[in-house]
């Protein structure tokens, strides 16, 4: 065999090794908190759980209140995030590509996209909190929101961009005004792409502590009024982790857990719609 | 294994090429596509200089010329797609039905529907093929849906798709073949009843067997429809057109009847280029 050929082999070889080491690593950490939450969290894991509110220091009881605050705060984050995010993002792909203002708006959005959660969430803390005089849910979903609206400007915009602009170009031809080849054609071919995003979005925000902190603060009680102060998972985690309590660690771990596979999941799903896409 | 080097061979010194064009003798018909002057810019660089052509209505008109002479630029000038890209403008006249299109005063949407484009990569919208067709038939008309059908089903008969098609409209226009997406492209294009039809290198991403229906195809559309077809093949140019466009460099060189230019052109550069020598 040349020598040049037995080089490749060797340089293939380690590349090989090298990225096999790299995905056992991150799956690693992955398998390994999934299996700390689980196992620490695993006496919390029962029906209980999705029906009982947070238990007072010394007794059982569940997270219902969490999940419903989390779900209730992220659909709001979504409704609030997800029109406004495709709109501008449109507006970049789309309308003002060639113009100085998009550039400016998807610098601005790059800045968003990178602000710490924790200034967003004392910015809505100032903008709603201050003023009502409480927290609220209202307040934990426009953080959310805030967090959630960068990523899907960022993804719709590129998900248009990926579009060959020969399709544009033959919509174009037929005489079809642009709003119309924006919203039947180009938006039908970037469809997989932007629900990538905003399914990316989800998991991003479904995490989400500090921005709560300020905003939605928790509650201890079940309360379905987004008026109030509003419970959520991450929020019930850090507190009952840092709590001196056992029966809120367990609680705690299980919640983490229900996250971690929460994320995974949507993680998956996201990779299944993308194919769907194919 | 075979020997790598047997399939990068140069070829030989080509011996001219010998195209015989068809030998179609129609008179000259009244003036379609008036070019006036016509010149267009990418940014600075000019990519067409004091063009003037009349381009004849119910026949095919051939441009043909090497990479860059500005060929698809011409077509792209006449529906003014390049308004889609800030940097490109075009200067001259473009006249049609006696007005001017390249004015920005003519509606965009009056002038496309009047001219239709066809583009060298068959662009299928993700949608139904019905969809496909019809999509931009429901924006200029309002039709109820069984004259929507019979329009669907007469631009899929003319673009000579029906047969291929008519069990599963309603199925992805992604899932046809390349040539069948092309053909369908041409049956969307046609189902707003343009008078002009520009195919920018319709053919040249398909196989021959394609390309061959879609030059039957273009045959029968003449009766129909004023023609605009830019070609890289020179034979194919020679098959299906009546007049010929020859441009090099951003100018129009030569233009006559097809069976004129690729026998007994005037130009030493046509000569040149029909013959193979360059391009």
């Amino acid at each position: 065999m040349p020598s040049r050929l037995i080089t490749r082999r060797i340089v293939d070889g380690l590349a090989f090794l090298f990225a096999s080491a790299a995905t056992l690593f991150g799956l690693f950490w992955l398998f390994w908190i999934l299996w700390t939450t689980l196992a620490h969290g695993f006496a919390a894991l029962n029906g209980k759980l999705f029906t009982e509110m947070t238990p007072p220091p010394g007794s059982e009881g569940g997270l219902l209140n969490a999940f419903y605050g989390s779900v209730m705060m992220i659909l709001l984050a979504l409704l609030i995030g997800t029109p406004l995010g495709i709109a501008a993002g449109t507006y970049l792909a789309e309308h003002g590509r060639y113009s100085r203002l998009a550039k400016v708006v998807s610098f601005l959005n790059d800045v968003l996209l990178s602000a710490p959660s924790i200034v967003i969430g004392l910015f809505v803390y100032e903008l709603l909190v201050l003023p009502a005089g409480h927290f609220s849910g209202y307040a934990g979903a426009l953080a959310l929101a805030l967090i959630l609206l960068p990523i899907v400007v960022r993804t719709s915009d590129e998900a248009l961009r990926l579009v060959p602009d020969q399709m544009r170009e033959a919509a174009f031809a037929l005489g079809i005004p642009r709003w119309r080849v924006t919203s039947r054609i180009l938006y039908k071919a970037a469809a997989t792409a932007i629900s990538t995003g905003v399914l990316l979005g989800i998991a991003r925000i479904a995490g989400e502590t500090a921005p709560l902190l300020f905003t939605a603060l928790g509650n201890q009680f079940w309360s379905a009024q987004l008026s109030q102060p509003l419970a959520s998972v991450p929020v019930v985690i850090f507190q009952y982790a840092m709590s001196p309590y056992d029966e809120w660690h367990t609680l705690a771990w299980a919640g983490a857990f229900i996250l971690t596979v929460f994320v995974l999941g949507l993680n998956l799903a996201v990779r299944l719609v993308a194919r769907r896409g194919k | 294994m075979m020997d790598e080097t047997a399939m990068y061979q140069q070829p030989t010194e080509a011996a001219p090429l010998r195209i015989i064009p068809n030998q179609d003798n129609t008179p000259d018909g009244v003036t379609q596509v008036a070019i006036r002057q016509l010149n267009f810019f990418y940014g600075k660089s000019r990519a067409l200089k004091d063009v003037t052509v009349d381009v004849p209505a119910n026949a095919v008109t051939a441009i043909i010329g090497p990479s860059g002479c500005g060929k698809s630029t011409l077509l792209r000038a006449i529906n003014r797609i390049y308004e889609l890209y800030p940097d490109q403008r075009a200067e001259g006249e473009i006249e049609i039905d006696g007005r001017n299109v390249l004015d920005r005063k003519y509606p965009l949407s009056d002038l496309r529907r009047k001219v239709g484009m066809v583009f060298q990569k068959p662009t299928p919208f993700a949608s139904s093929i019905r969809n496909n067709v019809g999509f931009a038939l429901s924006y200029y008309e309002r039709l109820s849906k069984s004259e929507i059908n019979d329009r669907i089903e007469d631009a899929l008969k003319q673009s000579a798709l029906w047969d291929e098609v008519k069990d599963k409209l309603n199925q992805s226009a992604l899932g046809l073949s390349g040539g069948q997406q092309q053909r369908l492209c041409i049956a969307r294009t046609i189902a707003v009843k343009p008078e002009i039809l520009l195919l920018d290198e319709a053919t040249s991403a398909l196989d021959p067997i394609s390309t061959a229906k879609i030059e039957e195809l273009i045959h029968e559309l003449r009766e129909k429809f004023t023609i605009l077809i830019v070609t890289h093949n020179m034979q194919q140019a020679a098959r299906v057109s009546q007049r010929t466009a020859f441009f090099h460099l951003g100018e129009l060189v030569e233009f006559g009847r097809t069976r004129d230019i690729f026998t007994n052109p005037v130009q030493q550069r046509t000569q040149d280029y029909i013959t193979g020598r360059f391009g």
